[in-house]
């Protein structure tokens, strides 16, 4: 790609620094995502991975350190919060959908009240979504009702439904049985190659390999290393990084 | 070589014991201790059945003129039904004048009528009619009971009253025969557009014609004054219960939230309000607003001793209801509110169409409890002199003819208050089966 403009950055994060109580979550994490491009995030529990995407969208806020999505300031204190998370969709390790509306009515929710569509544009948007990740046949049944790989495709469909220009994946597969895994993977593969902006906090390293353009690892709330998938996986740097991808190849 | 998985083909469970005579024995004389248990059970049953029957009918006095007749009739092994059928009428509405009672049943018809809709297949807007009852029906039922001079301010309100009982009712059977709303038939009817826009202005022309029809009539409509000294019996029962409980809700919601609030001061003065009037007994409030309050107000106004009353039940009910209401948003998992929140929903929004929908579902065993609770809890207004269903129960007793006949119109008041409180119960049985279906595994 060299030679060519760089591309937009959709999300620039400057020396983010955040704590819970005493205990210092993030340390000095900076990270640049440019349009279209899928970094994946791997490290142990309590390294401070989904901590970094959730100040992101603002469901943590960050006490030192300058985050922009998509240009605008994320300010401290979350003051902006709802346009940023506006730009950004987000998917959770437990889909958290809302088991009292129809799936059709989880993708429409935000469309109508949150953005003022009328009421038959957002069923056509969502059902585009929910075909898409290919659930439309299951529109107008409840969550409960799903299997756990159909739930966590709802809830992607529901995400992009708020049309977000970066996607952000909190271990999305973790709770879920093997089988279903792939499912939810190939969506999100699909969604990469349609380009999408993603940042995915996953072990699936397999993913990581098809798609992603930049692995990092994580431990302490730092960024340890990081670098595209071929290098990352062959030639680790450190010791740490070294360590764990033993454990998890 | 790869083996081929074939599953086994599905087979039927196998008969089990069925018919009445296994179900019997399985259920009822399983072994020695199951039989005795049954034995014991049917016959303590019988006992006290047949004690009850005998009392209330075989032996019971149907016909006398007092209680001296009855007791010289049958003694105290039957009952003496006629003090109560003579007290009838003022057990149901109080001292309410005779001519004028077809106003309290109309009043309560319209409650009715306003309700109907609710339950019919194919109309949409069952929020909203909901909605209308709760705000409007109460101006229309207080001029049917209270009647009186009105002002323009009430004229107003009672016109709108009215209003709204019409418009339920277009709304619920525009609904139904086309599937359109009112505006929207109106629109293609009259303008024969289906503009949005168009139809709103038709809708909203529509509504104000009504209304201006219903205060022209509402004006010439006059009915005589029933001051609240006059009411009793069931229909002050009713009365205030039903405006404790249509208030406790909305007031238990606000004060929920108020108290989960991110804000020191919302959030602080919710817990004081509710912490006070639950740490009081009821009948202590009742007391202090039926005695303390005149001595608070400015000189000069005089608030009614009835209103005084509902304001009392009204306090107590919310501040219960509040507590009822943030069990339920506490069992609404975190989850719940980042989703909402990371789909950029504001505080509002997540609030009405995520998390209460969810937290009122789970609640309802509990909040219908409380409306249970809260019909019973009115009989303490008898001790500030008002005369709801059990006092006026007490007070058949003390009539002359009828001296010392309490056991009879205390079963029959039990059994008007058992009525009422398991078809609640019932209904929040029903209520529960039908928001579940479907919706979990």
């Amino acid at each position: 790609m060299s030679g060519s403009i760089p591309r937009r950055k959709v999300i620039e994060i400057l020396k983010l620094n955040k704590w819970f109580g005493q205990f210092h979550v993030l340390k000095d994490v900076d990270l640049t995502v440019r349009e279209r491009e899928i970094f994946v995030i791997c490290g142990p529990s309590g390294s401070g991975k989904s901590t970094l995407i959730r100040c992101i969208n603002q469901l943590e806020h960050h006490q030192q350190g300058d985050i922009l999505v998509d240009g605008i300031e994320v300010e401290k204190g979350g003051r902006n919060q709802e346009v940023v998370r506006k730009t950004t969709g987000m998917v959770f390790q437990q889909f958290n959908l809302f088991p009292h509306l129809t799936v059709l009515d989880n993708c429409t929710l935000t469309p109508t009240l949150g953005l003022g569509m009328p009421r038959n544009d957002a069923e056509d948007l969502a059902m585009l979504h929910l075909k898409r990740v290919g659930i439309d046949d299951q529109a107008m049944k409840y969550p409960l009702q799903l299997s756990g790989g159909q739930q966590q495709r709802v809830a992607i469909a529901r995400s992009l439904c708020t049309q977000p220009k970066i996607m952000l994946f909190d271990e999305p597969t973790s709770a879920l049985d093997p089988e279903m895994i792939k499912e939810v993977l190939d969506v999100m593969v699909e969604l990469a190659q349609d380009g999408m902006t993603m940042i995915c906090v996953t072990h699936e390293m397999g993913f990581a390999r098809q798609v992603a353009d930049k692995v990092l690892f994580m431990d302490q709330g730092e960024i340890v290393e990081s670098g595209p998938p071929g290098d990352f996986f062959a030639n680790p740097r450190y010791d740490r990084t070294q360590q764990f991808l033993a454990h998890i190849l | 070589m790869t083996m081929i998985f074939e599953p086994k083909a599905d087979r039927p469970p196998p008969p089990s014991e069925t018919g009445l005579v296994a179900w019997l024995r399985q259920n009822l004389f399983k072994d020695i201790p199951n039989t005795l248990m049954t034995i014991l059970g049917m016959y303590l049953a019988f006992t006290v059945l047949s004690w009850v029957l005998d009392w209330a009918l075989f032996n019971a006095v149907w016909d006398a003129d007092t209680r001296r007749e009855c007791l010289d009739a049958v003694g105290r092994s039957g009952a003496c039904w006629p003090g109560v059928v003579e007290w009838l009428p003022n057990l149901i509405y109080g001292l309410y004048p005779k001519d004028a009672v077809w106003r309290i049943n109309l009043g309560f018809l319209a409650f009715v009528l306003w309700m109907v809709p609710l339950w019919l297949p194919r109309v949409k807007s069952k929020v909203a009619i909901g909605l209308m009852a709760v705000i409007l029906y109460p101006f229309l039922a207080s001029y049917f009971f209270l009647g009186g001079e009105k002002g323009f301010v009430w004229t107003a309100l009672i016109a709108a009253g009215v209003w709204g009982l019409v418009w339920v009712w277009a709304t619920a059977l525009c609904e139904r025969a086309t599937d359109l709303s009112v505006g929207a038939w109106l629109g293609r009817r009259i303008a024969g557009s289906s503009d949005e826009q168009i139809q709103k202005r038709v809708r909203q022309g529509a509504a104000l014609l009504l209304y201006v029809i219903c205060f022209g009539l509402v004006s010439a409509w006059s009915l005589e004054e029933v001051r609240t000294q006059f009411w009793g019996g069931l229909f002050l029962t009713l009365v205030i219960s039903g405006i404790g409980i249509t208030f406790s809700l909305p007031a238990g919601i606000l004060l929920a939230l108020g108290r989960r609030s991110h804000l020191p001061v919302i959030s602080m003065l919710s817990t004081i309000f509710i912490e006070l009037f639950r740490s009081v007994p009821l009948i202590t409030i009742l007391f202090m607003f039926n005695t303390m309050l005149p001595l608070f107000m400015p000189e000069g106004t005089d608030v009614n001793q009835l209103v005084r009353a509902i304001v009392a039940v009204c306090l107590f009910a919310a501040a219960y209801m509040a507590e009822v209401i943030r069990g339920g948003l506490q069992a609404i998992p975190k989850g719940q509110y980042e989703a909402a929140a990371s789909l950029g929903l504001g505080y509002w929004q997540t609030t009405t169409q995520v998390v209460m929908p969810q937290a009122l579902k789970i609640m309802i065993p509990t909040i219908v409890g409380n409306f249970i609770g809260l019909f019973k809890d009115t009989t303490l207004v008898s001790i500030i002199g008002l005369f709801d269903l059990m006092n006026m129960a007490r007070a058949v007793g003390e009539d002359t003819d009828w001296l010392g006949l309490f056991i009879e119109p205390f079963f029959f008041v039990s059994l008007i208050y058992f009525v009422f409180c398991y078809a609640m119960s019932s209904y929040s049985i029903g209520l529960e089966a039908k928001l579940s279906k479907g919706r979990d595994r």
